[in-house]
């Protein structure tokens, strides 16, 4: 292979596992848009929380890493069904002024508390693989990258599964087309916001932590993750499931090539042009709801 | 007649606040919370009169604070050109990108706004060849006031600019009075209470909301253009998110749809942190933990209702009711 093309394999590759998490991210960020109608700003603190457990886990109370990754995600769900049952709950019919209010207030909260407990610097989860590099073709890799790419790209499987498949996936999907119908075929409305929430927090929390091993997490991190997916949710459609996912990988692909070939910098930029673009040209996303 | 004596007072104590207040701190606060009167007022035009969540007006402060500090540092332009160049181009930038937001209100506004201060705050931190990037801009001064048959008057003093900022709040506060209490002013009412009406009548929601934007974003450029020449330094942190915050604090608890609530939110949550100085993290907790409560439970805000429960209406500055 020429270098030219090996450094573009090389970029495509690093865009690939940040693809993934904001696919992870942002589906469950859509999820909670679609059947609550909710915006949550503060989603992306689930993520920064998932992480930072994660590193409290192994780094601080010395637990096997593989076993830190499920509690870090569990007791993450664990603080989203409190949020939900305080907070969330008594957002079902109000304003969109309102519950947008709320989660931005949720979002400097939760972000403060982490600070307050963990201080500002960036940390990464210490894990178990050898830092030795692979190297395929001039493509160099590590097997950490290698292990948290796998762990997403299964998860976004996995979310997609319980969407599609699933009894509480279809009840979810009725429930984001038509609230009062799938009330009167008897699904418990209450029931499947709590559920909605739990699962777009553990897929957010299990994002942060797995790629809390490669990429050092911080409290301010949570506000970025934040934009960053609903930067995905515009662009693959409010409500679209299957435009969360590409969306995501579209976006960390060309972030990934534009840290490569852009001024440093600007690598962030990419996204939010590609919001008004579609705001522009294609309002509804490039994907139709599902 | 009673309500024009009460206005009277109040002015009367405004203008002894330097008088008063000898403590150069003290007074700096006042002088800050003044700026953010005129920012505010600003913002009330777009949350509360047409209901739309802006999350962009810290990033229009912040684009008023570049502007004049750009004209200053590469122009020399003194800030009595500078503040209306600010308001001006801040609401021409508004214009335009309203003109493609606002046809999508709802969810996809209020995104859009954060990404479009991102965006900004990624353009003052990495077009580095003009803006400095992280270093920012330093060395603004304060202009002379050259009275024509009267020679100069500095105003570089606190207790001089102070007057300044203070008849730039009056300003602000009776054009936004003004523009609330026209037709136009109801049509924000009726855009916020029911789009369909008032789209049915002929009122053009997006024309409304975009006169809303445009003049908030105005009001938020001045107000940039005040704080740059006062504090004499800009910098990208100028965009961080938590000045929106606090921004949206002071409209939701001062009262969003009135004026006098937010111009006084203003004042308080200038006050109010101060007080909690010491412990910086907490200070943010109880700001996010404030905005929480307040939202669920205090729609009204707390400061306009406490305003129209202790003063009599005889004796209040009228001000233009919510519908």
């Amino acid at each position: 292979m020429s270098a030219s093309l090996t450094i573009l394999a090389q970029h495509l590759l690093n865009g690939v596992l940040i693809g993934c998490a904001y696919a992870l991210i942002a589906m469950g960020l859509t999820m909670i848009f679609g059947v609550m109608n909710i915006a949550n700003f503060a989603h992306g603190e689930f993520y920064m929380l998932g992480g930072f457990v994660a590193f409290y886990l192994v780094s601080l109370m010395g637990l096997n890493y593989f076993a830190a990754l499920p509690v870090a995600v569990a007791a993450v769900v664990a603080l989203a069904i409190i949020l939900q049952h305080a907070i969330f709950r008594r957002l079902r019919e109000a304003p969109m002024m309102t519950t947008t209010l709320v989660t931005i207030g949720l979002s400097i909260f939760l972000e403060h508390v982490a600070l307050l407990l963990w201080g500002p610097q960036p940390q990464s989860i210490p894990t178990p693989f050898p830092t030795k590099p692979l190297s395929f073709f001039g493509v160099y890799t590590t097997p950490l990258y290698l292990f948290c790419m796998a762990v997403t790209a299964a998860l976004i499987v996995v979310g997609h599964v319980v969407i599609r498949r699933t009894r509480m996936g279809k009840a979810m999907r009725a429930t984001f087309q038509n609230k009062e119908a799938s009330a009167l075929v008897g699904i418990r409305i209450d029931r499947i916001y709590a559920y909605a929430f739990a699962f777009g927090a553990a897929l957010a929390a299990a994002a942060g932590a797995v790629l809390g091993g490669f990429i050092p997490v911080e409290p301010a991190t949570g506000g970025i993750v934040t934009l960053k997916a609903f930067i995905v949710v515009i662009l693959g459609g409010m409500g679209s499931f299957v435009g969360a996912i590409v969306g995501g990988l579209m976006l960390g692909l060309a972030e990934a090539l534009g840290a490569g070939y852009m001024p440093t910098g600007w690598k962030d930029a990419i996204g939010f042009f590609a919001v008004i673009l579609v705001l522009l040209f294609r309002p509804e996303g490039l994907f139709r709801r599902v | 007649m009673s309500r024009r004596i009460a206005t009277l007072a109040v002015l009367a104590l405004l203008c002894a606040v330097p008088l008063v207040v000898r403590d150069d701190y003290y007074l700096h606060l006042f002088i800050v919370s003044g700026i953010f009167v005129v920012a505010v007022l600003g913002l009330d035009l777009i949350v509360g009169y047409v209901g739309q969540l802006s999350l962009a007006h810290a990033a229009f402060f912040a684009m008023g604070a570049y502007t004049s500090a750009l004209l200053f540092v590469r122009l020399q332009w003194s800030m009595w050109l500078g503040l209306p160049a600010a308001a001006l181009g801040v609401g021409f930038a508004a214009f335009v990108l309203g003109g493609v937001i606002l046809r999508t209100r709802g969810h996809r506004f209020i995104i859009i706004t954060v990404v479009f201060a991102e965006l900004m705050k990624l353009v003052a931190t990495n077009w580095v060849d003009m803006t400095r990037g992280f270093m920012g801009l330093p060395g603004l001064a304060l202009p002379k006031l050259s009275l024509p048959g009267l020679g100069s008057l500095d105003i570089t003093a606190k207790s001089h600019f102070y007057y300044v900022v203070l008849l730039a709040a009056i300003v602000a506060f009776l054009l936004c009075r003004a523009l609330v209490r026209s037709s136009i002013g109801r049509k924000f009412v009726l855009v916020r209470e029911n789009e369909p009406l008032a789209e049915s009548l002929g009122i053009s929601a997006f024309r409304y909301a975009m006169i809303a934007f445009v003049a908030g974003a105005a009001l938020a450029g001045a107000a940039g253009s005040l704080y740059a020449h006062y504090v004499g330094f800009v910098s990208p942190d100028l965009f961080n998110f938590s000045y929106v915050t606090i921004m949206l604090i002071m409209v939701i608890l001062g009262g969003k749809g009135t004026l006098v609530g937010p111009a006084l939110g203003a004042v308080l949550f200038t006050f109010l942190p101060e007080l909690l100085r010491e412990a910086s993290h907490w200070r943010m907790i109880t700001f996010a933990t404030i905005l929480i409560v307040a939202t669920l439970f205090m729609p009204k805000g707390i400061v306009y209702p406490l305003v129209a429960y202790l003063v009599p209406r005889r004796w209040r500055l009228s001000d233009a009711h919510a519908a």
